[in-house]
């Protein structure tokens, strides 16, 4: 697996690269963070000196310079502070939509193998919340991180232009608060931080579960274990949120610890220079009360390390689960909106012939099929039979090119059945294929985007649906439940009828079509076969269901070699 | 935006032990920041005076500081010690506010996801499980901000900000009048601007949970999609979904920043204008060096706390709803199926429906509609009919797992007596039922099988459970015919043991071997 050996940092930035963050913007941002919080050292740098410069009873006009620069890093600091935000989360916020749909592209284009096992919890959290965290390396990470070097600067240059030993003093103690933090959060979080991600993970899927099959646990009693199974999530979520916390304590405490020093050291330096002469009083008292507002962006540093760590090792899962082509090949570019066909749409011909020689189908570590050689021309049904868990579905899936055969071929009109013929040549309704928490209308025309309502309509009549259809609130624009919940097995199974009549595909595979169907629903399936062999398709039905082998023209029976289940 | 909610106290105990600990430190913290800045005024003072200095400037509170500290020595030794002390405070509210932070997290956690497990299956069924989860996961997650930055800054804006103002008004009172004038303002802004951000962050919230479940519906159906040749086109759709959630997300920090820039902005020109007239009184002789110094080294500290409140406002806001709608699920009434009498043992009992009715979800359609019929013991009774007619929602009714609209379901005992399971213990009532539902989960072990795996194993457990009531739903669905010949097998057993056995079936093979086949049917609800 090429994601295996990518190291956190480089995938957060193949991830920033990926969430096209705009460097224009980002300099914005880091311009107004800097403006906003310098407009703080500046007030405190003036407002000491305008003090002092009183002190010695001068004029009242000599201050008057003074007294404007002092309101108006008054009002700049609010003010500039607003715009950095507002900026920084919009590049942000821009981030995270790209990256959303770049990783949604390349699972789109991986191979179905690595999509297929994807559980309803793991997708939650991974994909919403690790998303995210990269989004906030960019607010939280880097932004700060830029206005704290280029605030300390400042500071600094203030002090070392006026006493150079004073601006040596606050460097050193500017450095332990920013790079001494920054290395003290970083070895000790790098571990805990992406420990922490990975229990919150397992938290979420643990609540999913226990809320889930809530009533078969409550039947079974065993909704303690559920709990328990939490808790002991919560446990291990816990301990990591320990290990990153304490060296997060730690950091704090050196902060307030180098702000403190900073000031003793430059207090020390400012009244003893100005005791012997060599500073003036105004000086004196610039570079004694600096260290009072030269902090507060440094101190940012160790929850932007943390920060970056977190997202780093966020954006490595996200590449884990949906990794870039070895040859650092772009997938292809979304559809332009509104529903088209299917991508390769100009490549699909219009009857195709299916033939298996000699063909048997495994998944790594399964027992292969036996052997099965045949052929489906164009308006032929073929059924293949065989009991359950013998590996008809992995036949499917070589069959139609989403699995290399494990011994013999598997050919698409002559070609051996590829990637490339899955969704193009032929389609496959899947025994739990997917329906979207959306209309009933735009469900079917998942199949195509050009579907009308009198096709829609023709569609559900020929799967016995049209009465149904009445009977629902909004016709064909009712909403289905997410995962189609709020439908029964049966109404299901001829809506997936429906929009695998309703595909434009010459081939399709229908896997366990038998399933729930009762006797409308075998009905349904008989006329969606007639249909599709009017229409010249190539069919090919996976079932264990004896009564419907009538309705195919030839029967293909498979068995696993040495088994017989 | 209630800046706590009482709740969290009342009801979860860390979050009151941390309350009680961090005020306390707070005040220690008041009283460090007040300490040092009378250290660095006194080590000051002396530079910057024209003459030597005669009055103490710091009047009474020299007590607390000494006039010693004038010299350089004795200051940085009174500010060395102020700053290992906060050093040490420091570290120890860090560690306390993660703890209790993440402590109230899994309490409140485990209370929801306990609470909406026990809302029934039709609650499951209805989204809101889906919408629960980021709640309960992410939602919650967003109180570890607020316990510790959030909370902490709040009791500082409780404790410095009035200890420092009446300091600053003993030393210099036209100061404290300007500090004063502004405090006030910066409540009464707070309270505005919070009132916008309550109902948006309340929406965005909404709009995260919206967008999180159809962002996942997609890639669930991804999948499906790539089978059909259509898994390109949506990422457009997830670009249009990203993008509506990006705007309302602005346009709700466009306003819930500006109660941050409204604060500063009060803030920071009040600090610049304390500065000014100070300087402007130096220079006339109106108030000592030494009290403008301090008065000078205050002022900021007395808004900080008040600043970081508002710098951390959001992160709360997006918590304190998170805590919110946990609350409102806690507090929301599970429909209670039973009564309160012990339930009775269903050895041998009959299971009794009669005029059983539940509406839909939609409250469309009856589904069953006024089903009747008595489920012996010893006998194997079959439930058929059109799919969508009510046979699973039928068994829920008979195990207790929901409440009919009409009707009900008894037991007839093998003493003859007749108990209505609305008088009694539900759930003992259910788990004396081996159930078997149409898509079984088995827990966490059971997501890494097959749907067929998870058909046998859960089959396995309720034929080897020694419940005398089976209730078998599609039994023989994502089965081999040899595997179904074997079910049917071993239902004949189940009744000859004198076991209930209540099926839910197409498969002809079993329902011929039934003793008795019960039709359920649906009816459009009543209108009216």
């Amino acid at each position: 697996m090429t994601a295996g050996g990518v190291s956190p940092a480089r995938a957060l930035r193949r991830a920033l690269t990926d969430a096209q963050v705009s460097r224009a913007r980002t300099t914005g941002a880091v311009l107004w963070g800097t403006a906003a919080i310098g407009s703080a050292v500046g007030l405190a740098a003036t407002a000491a000196w305008m003090i002092a410069k009183a002190a010695g009873m001068p004029s009242p006009a000599d201050l008057a310079i003074a007294a404007v620069v002092v309101r108006f890093f008054g009002v700049g600091r609010g003010l500039f502070r607003y715009l950095e935000r507002l900026a920084s989360h919009d590049v942000a916020l821009r981030g995270v939509v790209a990256l959303r749909v770049r990783v949604y592209e390349r699972l789109a284009s991986a191979p179905p193998s690595r999509v297929l096992p994807l559980s309803r919890g793991q997708v939650m959290a991974r994909l919403g919340a690790d998303i995210d965290a990269v989004g906030d390396a960019v607010v939280r990470g880097l932004i700060p991180t830029a206005v704290a070097v280029s605030v300390s600067g400042v500071a600094v240059t203030i002090a070392a232009i006026t006493v150079p030993v004073a601006g040596a003093a606050l460097a050193a103690w500017l450095l332990l608060a920013g790079l001494g933090t920054a290395a003290l959060t970083r070895r000790s979080a790098r571990v805990a931080a992406s420990k922490g991600v990975t229990a919150d993970a397992l938290v979420t899927e643990r609540s999913l579960a226990a809320i889930e099959a809530a009533p078969e646990h409550l039947v079974w009693g065993t909704q303690a274990d559920a709990m328990d199974a939490l808790a002991n999530a919560e446990t291990d979520s816990r301990a990591a949120h320990e290990a990153a916390a304490r060296p997060a304590a730690l950091a704090a405490a050196v902060q307030v610890l180098a702000a403190g020093g900073a000031l003793i050291t430059s207090i020390a330096i400012a009244v003893s220079q100005a005791f012997a002469g060599t500073i003036g009083p105004t000086t004196a008292a610039v570079v004694a009360l600096l260290p009072l507002a030269a902090f507060e962006a440094v101190n940012a540093i160790p929850a932007a390390v943390q920060q970056l760590e977190r997202s780093a090792a966020a954006a490595r899962r996200i590449e884990e689960l949906a990794p870039y082509d070895d040859a650092g090949q772009v997938p292809p570019p979304a559809e332009q909106r509104g529903n088209r066909g299917p991508a390769s749409a100009s490549a699909v011909r219009s009857a195709v012939t299916i033939e298996a020689r000699e063909l048997s189908a495994a998944w790594p570590q399964m027992a292969p099929t036996r052997p099965v050689s045949f052929v489906v021309a164009p308006g032929e049904v073929v059924a293949i039979v065989g009991p359950s868990g013998i590996g008809k579905t992995t036949l499917v899936a070589t069959l139609a090119g989403a699995l290399a055969p494990h011994g013999g071929e598997a050919l698409i009109d002559g070609e051996r059945a590829s990637v490339a013929h899955l969704g193009a040549a032929i389609a496959v309704t899947a025994e739990d294929a997917h329906l979207f928490g959306t209309t009933v209308f735009e469900n079917l025309r998942a199949a195509r985007g050009d579907i009308t309502e009198a096709q829609a309509r023709d569609a559900l009549a020929t799967v016995g649906l049209a009465a149904w259809v009445e009977t629902l609130p909004d016709g064909l624009d009712t909403l289905v439940g997410s995962g189609g919940g709020t439908v029964s097995g049966g109404e299901r199974r001829r809506l997936l009828l429906a929009r695998a009549l309703l595909t434009r595909q010459p081939a399709h595979v229908i896997d366990e079509p038998g399933e729930h169907l009762d006797a409308a629903g075998r009905e349904a399936l008989r006329a969606v076969l007639a249909r599709m062999r009017e229409e010249g398709r190539t069919v090919v039905i996976v079932t264990h269901d004896l009564d419907l082998l009538d309705a195919a023209d030839r029967t293909v029976s498979i068995g696993s070699v040495g088994s017989d289940a | 935006m209630r800046p706590v909610d009482p709740r969290l106290l009342a009801r979860i105990g860390p979050a009151r032990r941390y309350v009680i600990v961090t005020a306390a430190l707070g005040l220690a913290t008041a009283i460090i920041i007040g300490l040092q800045a009378f250290a660095i005024s006194r080590a000051l003072a002396p530079v910057l005076a024209p003459a030597p200095l005669t009055e103490d400037g710091l009047g009474w509170l020299g007590l607390a500081m000494p006039v010693a500290a004038r010299d350089l020595s004795v200051a940085l030794a009174w500010i060395g010690v102020l700053v290992a002390l906060r050093v040490a405070i420091t570290w120890v509210q860090e560690r306390l506010a993660h703890r209790a932070g993440v402590d109230v997290i899994a309490a409140l956690r485990a209370r929801v996801v306990a609470h909406a497990a026990r809302l029934g299956p039709r609650w499951v069924a209805s989204g809101d499980g889906a919408s629960i989860t980021t709640t309960a996961t992410r939602g919650l997650d967003g109180l570890l901000p607020y316990f510790v930055r959030y909370l902490p800054q709040l009791l500082l804006a409780c404790t410095v900000t009035p200890l420092m103002l009446l300091v600053v008004l003993d030393l210099d009172w036209i100061s404290a009048a300007i500090i004063g004038l502004t405090i006030p303002l910066v409540p009464i802004f707070m309270v505005l601007i919070g009132l916008l951000t309550q109902a948006r962050s309340a929406r965005h919230i909404e709009a995260m949970e919206r967008l999180a479940a159809r962002t996942l519906d997609l890639i669930s159906g991804l999948p499906t999609l790539r089978a059909l040749g259509r898994h390109l086109g949506p990422a457009a759709r997830v670009r249009e979904l990203g993008d509506r959630q990006r705007r309302a997300t602005m346009g709700s920090l466009r306003i819930a920043f500006l109660s941050g820039m409204v604060l500063e902005l009060l803030t920071t020109l009040a600090v610049a204008l304390v500065a000014v007239t100070l300087g402007f009184r130096l220079v006339y002789g109106e108030v000592s060096i030494e009290t403008a110094l301090a008065v000078l080294v205050l002022a900021p500290e007395v808004y900080l706390p008040l600043r970081n409140v508002g710098t951390h406002f959001h992160a709360s806001a997006d918590g304190l709803a998170a805590a919110d709608a946990a609350f409102a699920v806690l507090d929301t009434d599970p429909s209670r199926v039973g009564g309160s009498g012990p339930a009775p043992d269903l050895t041998g009992a009959a299971i009794v429906a009669t005029g059983l009715t539940v509406a839909t979800p939609d409250a469309a359609r009856h589904a069953p509609h006024r089903l009747s019929f008595e489920a012996r013991p010893g006998e194997v009774t079959a439930l058929v009919g059109p799919n969508g007619d009510g046979k699973s929602t039928a068994l829920l009714a008979l195990m207790g797992l929901l409440a009919g609209d009409a009707g009900a379901v008894a037991a007839r005992l093998s003493n003859g007596a007749t108990v209505p399971l609305a008088e009694v213990d539900a759930d003992a009532w259910a788990r004396q039922c081996a159930w078997v539902p149409q898509r079984p989960d088995l827990g966490v072990e059971g997501r890494t099988m097959s749907l067929g795996q998870r058909e046998r194993a859960a089959l396995a457990r309720a034929f080897e459970s020694d419940r005398p009531v089976l209730v078998l739903d599609e039994p023989t669905a994502h089965l081999d015919s040899a595997a179904r010949g074997d079910v049917v097998v071993r239902i004949r057993a189940a009744a000859a043991v004198g076991r209930t056995v209540i099926v839910a079936s197409h498969e002809p093979a079993l329902i011929g071997a039934a003793d008795r086949v019960v039709e359920v049917l649906s009816s459009r609800a009543a209108s009216g």
